[in-house]
This record gives structure tokens, sequence and C-alpha cells, in this order.
């Protein structure tokens, strides 16, 4: 029975509420708009009525409204997916019974449930920041959980908390190491969200947007040294359907995604392993030619890497491969590049004129980057918009335009030269930390570059190179005029101090991707391998760190015995009765708790009484005869004393 | 001796309804040659419970009313001319006698006060430089109205600490209260009660509390309760002159429960009475909160 003054302590009430309304944000993910609102709705009430000291709701009121609810949540079932189905009917069962807390046991029910709910929230977020908060509300949960159990008076107990803690650590440590990686037992339901990243059509001007966001996309740690900046074209995706204003990727190549490309004997001599932020997309990111991946991971033909499911969790996998372009797969592939839409006579005349002076196409692609580069093209974050013939209006008129832009243009010229081309999606670079050894790349080194094909293999060409090799060698930000450098970063990221938390946030990100999220069967296997391997020095290290440990422990018990001993009758008596006596109240006396037993088992009211009359007499007069005698009886009652330990417990 | 002691105890009950543990209380502490500081409302049977101490003991008995206007003279007596045989003559003081309940004590000036407490300290008085010992045995019962009451002057902390004991009555029971409305006078019960127990045997049962026996574990206990309340700073610490009056308490405690050995739990059952006052001279009789609070966080060992 919860007692009454610890129910109406406000501090614990708020603190299941806080929790709750964390919960609530955390896992907001899974929830529709209308049952967080109820949820909010539920909880706001709650928080009046421990403000005003109102009493508890009535269970009948609590139960009738939980049922309608869960009710309606059934109902929406199919539009919610089941894991999400369970996370409502969780929290919703968590906030009803906050509503109607009476007793102790619901106390530690809900208790339970919160730390169940907290689990639950490494469902949805993997982000180190994100991890730290589910960890102070699973403090907060801890700390409600000791109140529950202490003395409603006591002050937190520091040093009790920071010992068990202590305690725990190895153990915990030793779970994480240790404990198998089971496969998931469901799936994680694709959630609602907005993918980021680049999409399957590329306008002129969707590159433009995505480089204004600075949030990470993906992260590299090369197994060897980095390659040159020049040649970190992380491939994306293939746009190969052009309508004459936009390209998309074809419809085989999305079905084709779930194909393995045969495994060639390429030579693989670059390794690396990507690190991807959860996109809600397939499309992973790859150099050149990738040949081989970690199982998670897909090579489609086109030499692009994707996982079977929508990335919504930060995913990291291993590639090795080489620099050398992509071959091309089958005569299908070349003439899917060869179309040409409708539109743009003046390029189609353009391209015409090229392909006469250069019928090869080595030479043509060459002569178009002379074009960008001889011609006053500019690269720019902001371009004017264009009109109906928009490869015309960029190539003759405005001649001001983005990455896409150039990449596009190009590709159409090519296919109307007669070569196979196509806009390659992907990004460029990245930045490189060589203290964290990792390559970050964001979504602002996105990037549109063309392939074309040439005896059978296709040749990246980057347009943009020709026009601003800044771009290329260093950054956009070098490579944008002045003016623009500031769509890039607003005000607040200038800010030298915050720029350098953001970096060390970054860099402990990626710890903490590596070392924990990415630790899997493999690290694990690993582990257990090197383990094996320096098993001899482990045992000796292990034997070494026992033997302190007792040395310690011995060291402790003899400078304490030598201030405040245990009496020889408590030793005795806790010999024997230790397990029952591990039940006793810390400020309650030996005899008087053993004494509270004597209404609650009358079989054992003669046992209890002489025992507790000698151990009076042992411990209280210092009488050596009654000790005596309480040896005898502890040893000659050993059955009686079984029964008594069962009795304490089972009362 | 000990069943004398215990026919006062129930005596004492007849008269006092449903306060046992009280009134064990305060027998405790008359055995421990203590004081005792009743605080409570009027008219919760303060006076009652000390006329029947002192009825049944056997003992002499005055009583004092404490006002402002009371003067140290008017308690310890002084010494007056005797025109017939042309000398002084001292007059002694209702503090002379074995039982002194000292009436709303915190009623009188400070310097009134301080005179008796001095003579329960030293168990003397000095007129003019004469020095007179007080009889034995010498039970001072002070009683007082809550501070919120008008007109009173509190004790402070150095002479609260005189005294072993304080205790609240509090109010009676239901069932209690109905059979005290249904007897005629609780006065005619007080002259009912006869001697139980004689001056020459309370003295014996007094010099006996010192010799119940207390093992150095059990002293452990008491040091460890008393040290939590040092090094505190939402309590004043318990001095020892504080754990002395505790472990003779206990030793009482122990002694009317038929026992020559003093238990932890004895301890318990005392050092709420005995250190609360101490710890916290403002607080309530009613509630000791600080004392539980000390109880509840000191491990017992034993």
């Amino acid at each position: 029975m919860l007692t009454q003054q610890m129910l109406q302590q406000k501090k614990l009430l708020l603190c299941w509420a806080a929790i709750q309304l964390s919960l609530l944000l955390l896992l907001q993910q899974a929830f529709a708009g209308w049952v967080i609102a109820i949820f909010a709705l539920l909880l706001l009430y709650r928080l009046l009525s421990i403000f005003q000291a109102k009493a508890a709701v009535s269970l009948k009121l609590v139960n009738l409204l939980a049922g309608i609810i869960a009710i309606t949540f059934f109902l929406q079932l199919r539009q919610a997916g089941v894991l999400h189905f369970m996370l409502q009917i969780l929290l919703l069962a968590a906030i009803a019974r906050l509503l109607a807390l009476q007793h102790l046991y619901e106390a530690r029910q809900l208790v339970w449930v919160h730390y169940f709910l907290i689990a639950c929230c490494f469902i949805l977020h993997q982000d180190m920041l994100i991890a730290l908060l589910i960890f102070l509300v699973f403090a907060a949960n801890l700390y409600s959980h000791y109140r529950l159990f202490s003395p409603s008076v006591s002050r937190l107990n520091w040093r009790q908390s920071g010992r068990s803690l202590l305690i725990i650590l190895p153990l915990w440590l030793a779970m994480f190491l240790l404990f198998p990686r089971l496969p998931p037992f469901w799936q994680i339901p694709n959630a609602n969200i907005a993918s980021t990243g680049l999409s399957d059509t590329l306008d002129p001007g969707s590159i433009e947007q995505l480089v204004q966001d600075d949030s990470l996309a993906f992260r590299v740690e090369f197994d060897g040294a980095l390659p040159p900046r020049q040649q970190l074209y992380w491939r994306a995706r293939l746009y190969e359907d052009f309508d004459g204003r936009r390209w998309q990727v074809n419809a085989l190549r999305q079905n084709a995604s779930r194909q393995r490309a045969p495994d060639n004997a390429a030579d693989s001599s670059l390794s690396y392993r990507v690190i991807a932020e959860a996109s809600q997309q397939t499309g992973l990111f790859a150099l050149a030619t990738p040949v081989t991946s970690s199982s998670n991971v897909f090579i489609s033909p086109g030499g692009l890497l994707s996982s079977s499911k929508p990335v919504s969790q930060r995913l990291s996998y291993q590639v090795s491969g080489s620099l050398i372009p992509v071959m091309l797969i089958s005569e299908q592939e070349q003439q899917l590049n060869l179309r040409t839409a409708a539109g743009n006579p003046q390029t189609q005349q353009f391209a015409y004129q090229l392909k006469q002076q250069y019928p090869q196409s080595h030479a043509l692609v060459q002569a178009l980057a002379e074009h960008f580069r001889q011609q006053p093209f500019y690269y720019s974050l902001t371009p004017p918009p264009l009109g109906s013939n928009s490869i015309d209006a960029f190539l003759f008129d405005s001649r001001t335009g983005f990455c896409s832009h150039y990449a596009s243009a190009s590709a159409v010229i090519l296919r109307h030269a007669g070569i196979a081309a196509r806009v390659v999606g992907g990004y460029q670079g990245g930045n490189w930390h060589p203290q964290q050894g990792y390559l970050a790349v964001r979504q602002r080194e996105a990037h549109a570059w063309v392939e074309y094909l040439d005896n059978g293999v296709w040749q990246p060409f980057d347009p943009t190179a020709a026009v601003a090799p800044e771009r290329i060698l260093n950054s956009l930000d070098s490579a944008l005029p002045e003016d623009q450098r500031a769509l890039l970063d607003p005000g607040w990221r200038q800010l030298a101090l915050l720029q350098n938390v953001r970096q060390q946030l970054m860099h402990l990100d990626y710890y903490w991707s590596v070392w924990v999220l990415g630790f899997n069967e493999n690290s694990q296997q690993q582990l257990w391998h090197n383990l094996y391997r320096h098993l001899p020095a482990i045992a000796y290290a292990v034997a070494v760190l026992f033997s302190i440990i007792i040395v310690l422990l011995l060291y402790y018990r003899l400078t304490r015995s030598s201030t405040g001993n245990t009496p020889e009758a408590t030793k005795q008596l806790y010999r024997y009765l230790g397990k029952a006596l591990a039940a006793k109240p810390p400020s309650l006396s030996v005899s008087a708790f053993l004494l509270q037993y004597v209404s609650h088992s009358p079989g054992q009211n003669v046992c209890l009484k002489q025992l507790t009359a000698l151990y009076e007499q042992a411990l209280y007069k210092e009488d050596a005869v009654a000790l005596k005698q309480l040896k005898q009886y502890l040893q000659c009652h050993k059955a009686e004393l079984g029964r008594l330990r069962r009795a304490i417990k089972n009362t | 001796m000990l069943t004398q002691l215990h026919n006062v105890e129930q005596s004492l009950n007849q008269v006092i309804l449903g306060k046992s543990s009280q009134i064990r209380l305060a027998l405790c502490c008359l055995l421990a040659e203590g004081h005792l500081l009743l605080e409570d409302l009027p008219g919760m049977g303060k006076t009652t419970l000390a006329h029947a101490l002192a009825n049944s003991l056997g003992l002499s008995y005055r009583r004092v009313q404490f006002t402002s206007d009371l003067l140290p003279g008017d308690l310890v007596g002084m010494n007056i001319y005797d025109a017939r045989s042309q000398q002084f003559r001292f007059q002694a003081g209702p503090v002379f006698s074995q039982v002194l309940l000292a009436d709303e004590i915190n009623r009188a000036s400070p310097k009134t006060q301080s005179a008796l407490l001095e003579a329960m300290e030293e168990k003397q008085v000095s007129v003019d430089g004469e020095t007179r010992a007080l009889p034995t045995p010498f039970f001072v019962i002070a009683t007082q109205n809550p501070l919120f009451h008008a007109g009173t002057s509190a004790l402070p902390e150095s002479q609260l600490d005189r005294f072993m004991f304080r205790l609240s009555l509090g109010f009676p029971d239901h069932q209690a209260e109905h059979q005290l409305l249904q007897r005629d006078s609780s006065t005619s019960r007080l002259e009912l009660l006869t001697e139980q127990l004689n001056t020459e045997q309370l003295r014996a049962l007094q010099q006996q509390v010192p010799k119940v026996a207390a093992s150095d574990a059990l002293i452990d206990y008491l040091l460890a309760l008393v040290n939590s309340s040092r090094h505190r700073s939402d309590m004043l610490p318990l001095s020892p002159r504080a754990s002395k009056a505790i472990l003779r308490a206990a030793k009482a405690f122990a002694l009317i429960n038929q026992r020559d050995y003093v238990t932890a739990a004895d301890v318990q059952q005392v050092f709420p009475y005995v250190a609360e006052h101490r710890l916290a001279p403002a607080s309530d009789a009613q509630e000791s909160r600080l004392s539980q609070l000390l109880l509840l966080q000191t491990p017992c060992p034993i």
C-alpha cells in the first residue's frame, strides 16, 4: 500500500508527469497529430490536478476513458502499424495509470512501464544527443524508483547511489560487449517522414536547395589513404530520362536496384566504410566502381549502392572497389541514354556543329569543356529563371547556373551529338578531419555531373570543374561569389565558437556511431577472437585484478574491524539467518525485527522467543554463557531456523 | 520493588486514562533522576499527573503557579526577621519539596526560571550565602503551554537541556474521554491513591538504574545515533550531556521493563522524548520529527 503521504509528494508525481511528457516528445514520430493531442490533454489535466492538489481521478472513469481511446487506436491500427500501435497503447496505459494512481504496486508498475517505453525510444532515435536526453529521462525514472522505496523523509543518498552505479557498471559494459546481437523481433514500419537528400527527379534548382542544408549526409573512413579530392565523386543516382526540362531516374533502374551485379574480378584497391545518416531513402553512396560490399547493401548493375529498406536509422556498410569508371552493362543501357527530347533547337544545332568538328567523343567532350571555360559562363547559386527551352536559354542567354544546369546541358548536347550520356547525382568532396580520420560529407556537397559512353566505359565528365574548378578542388564556398556565400551560412553559423562546438559534437557523434551504434555481430566476433588470442594475458590480468581486489577488501575489513566491530552474537545470528535478516529495515534492531514475527507465524514462536532471549542476553549483557548457548542453539536447530527463514520470507 | 512500581503505574493509569506510555515514560524519568517537562494545552491533565505521581509515591508535593511577577525569592524562600527571637529565620520556599510542580514555567520571567533550573541542576539552593540542600528525591515536573500562547517567554536551549524528558500528553482517545466523562470526578480518584512505594524503595530503585548493563555494541549504536545529529544544519547537535541522559533514560526504561540490560529498542523508545527538545527547542512536543528522522537514518546493526 502506497502511503498516502508519499503519493501526495508533489515531487514524485511531477517527476512522472515530466517523464511521460518527454516520452511523448521523444516518441512523437510514432504518433499521429490527434494521438499526441489526446496524450497532451490527459497529461495537462494531470499536471493541473497535481498543482491544485486534487485527488487522483476515480478508477472507473479512467478505465472508461482509456478503453474508449484504446478502441480508437485499434480502429486506426492499419494506419499506424503494429509497432506504433503498441507504443500508443503502452503510453496510454502509463498516462492512465498516472491519472488514477493510488497504490504502491501501481506506482511500481508505472515505473517499469516507463523503463520499457524509454528503451523503445531507441527504436526511433540513435542520435548521440538524443541518447543523452533519453539517458536523462532514464535517470529521472531511476530516481523516482529510488524514491518509491526510500523512506520518504530522507534525502537522496549520493554515496549509496554512486556505489550501486559503480557496481552495475561492469555488468552493463559486459552486457553491451557480450550480449548476442539478436535480429529484431519486429519490422520497423516506414515512418511517414519526408526523405532527405537527392530525390528521384532532378529539376533545375533542386540541388541549389539541397546545398543550403548543412546537415550531415554520410561519413566515410578509408582503410588506406584518402584518394585525391578530384576523384571523390560519390555516386548516388543515375538520371537517364529527360523530358525537355527535368531529369528522372529510369523506372528500370528503380526495379533493378534489388539485383546484384555480377561479381567481376576487377581490382578492389580501395576499401572504405560509409556511415550513412537516416534519409528515408534506399539510395546509398559509393565511389566509381564498387565491387563488394557488406551484406546489408546491394550493388546494382549501374554501380550504385542501395539498401533493401529505406534508411531510417544510421546505417554503416563496408565497400571495396576501384576508382575505374563503371562499365557498360548492356546494349539496352546504351539505347536508353541516346534518347533525346524535342525542343531546344539552338542546342541541337550547337551539338551537330560540335559533332562535325570533333568526331571522336573524347575530343568532343574536351571541346565542350573548353567552350564552358572560354565563354563567359558563371557559377551561381541564384540563376535567373529560364523559359520553356531551358537548355537553350541557359547555354546561349543567361549563361549563369549551378552544377545541375551545367550537367543537364552537357548531357543534352552529348546526346544530340550521338553520344550516350546521363546525369549522375551525388556528392562531391567532403570535409576531411585528419585527427579523427574521417570524411564528413554534408548535404551541401550535393553535386551533379555527367557520364558519357566511351569505348564501353562510362567516363565521368564534370562541366562544373571547367566553369568553377575551385568547387572541385576546395569547396563550394570558395567557388561562389562573395555575396552568395551568405546564402550558405546564416549568421549564427559563422560564429567561431559555435562552429567549434558544432564541430566537436560532430566528432563525438562520429565516435558514438562507430563505437556504439556500429558495434554489431562482426565487431563482437572480432572481440571474441581477440579475447581468445590474448587469453593468457587476459587471464593474468584478471588474476592480478582479483588479487588486488581481495587484498583491498581484506585491508578494508581489517581496518574496519579495528574501529567498530560487529559483536560475536550478531555475527553468529547473521551466519545462520543472514538471508532472512537482509529484509530487516536498517534502522530496526535485530531482536525487534525477529520479534515482529511472533504474531505472524505462531508455529515459530517458541524458537523465536528463545532465540531472541539468548541473543539479547549474549549481546546486551555480554554474557559469555548465553553466547555459548546461542551458538549451540543455532547449531542444533537448523531445521527450525530454515522454517523460520521461510516464514520471514513469506510474510 | 519492581512489582510495587508496577502497582504505582497501574494506579496512575486509573487516574489518567489512556496514557499508559506517557505514564511509563514519566516514571522512567523519575527513576533516572531527571526532571520532566510537560508541554501541552491547558486542561490536558498535566497537573493531575504530577499530583497523582506524588500521592502514589508518598512524596511531599508542592505546586507553584508561575506568573510573570513571580520572584526567585518566592520560589526558593528567604530569611525573614523574627521580631520575637530578634533573628533572621529561613522561610523555606516551595522548592523544598520532593515533587515540585512548576506550572506554566514559561510564563515566569527568565530570572525566576533560572533560579528554578539552578536548583534542579545543583539539588541545592543558596540564600544569603548559606547553602541548603534540597530534599531527596527531588523531582521537578514543569509544564508549559505551547509557545504561541500569549504572555509566554520561551526557555532558552541551555535551560531546556536541564530537563531529561519532554513529554506531551495529548488528547485522550474517544474511549478514554468517554470513560472520563462518565465517572464523577478525577480529584476524588486522586485522593483515593495510596502510597504504593515509599521513599526508601524509590531511592533503592533509583540506585539500581546505573547498574543496568549497557554493552559496548549498544553504546556504539547510541553514539552513532548522537553523532548523526552533529555536523548538520537542520538541527542543533546533541551534546555529551544529552548522550548521558539518553543512556540513563534507556537504563531506567529497561529497569521498568524488568530487564537488567539495555537493548537498542530501549534507546529507540526513549530517544524522541530525550532528544527532540535538544535538537529543536522551538518544536512541537507532539511530533518528534527530527529525532524520528535520526532514528530512521541511523542503521542499527545489532
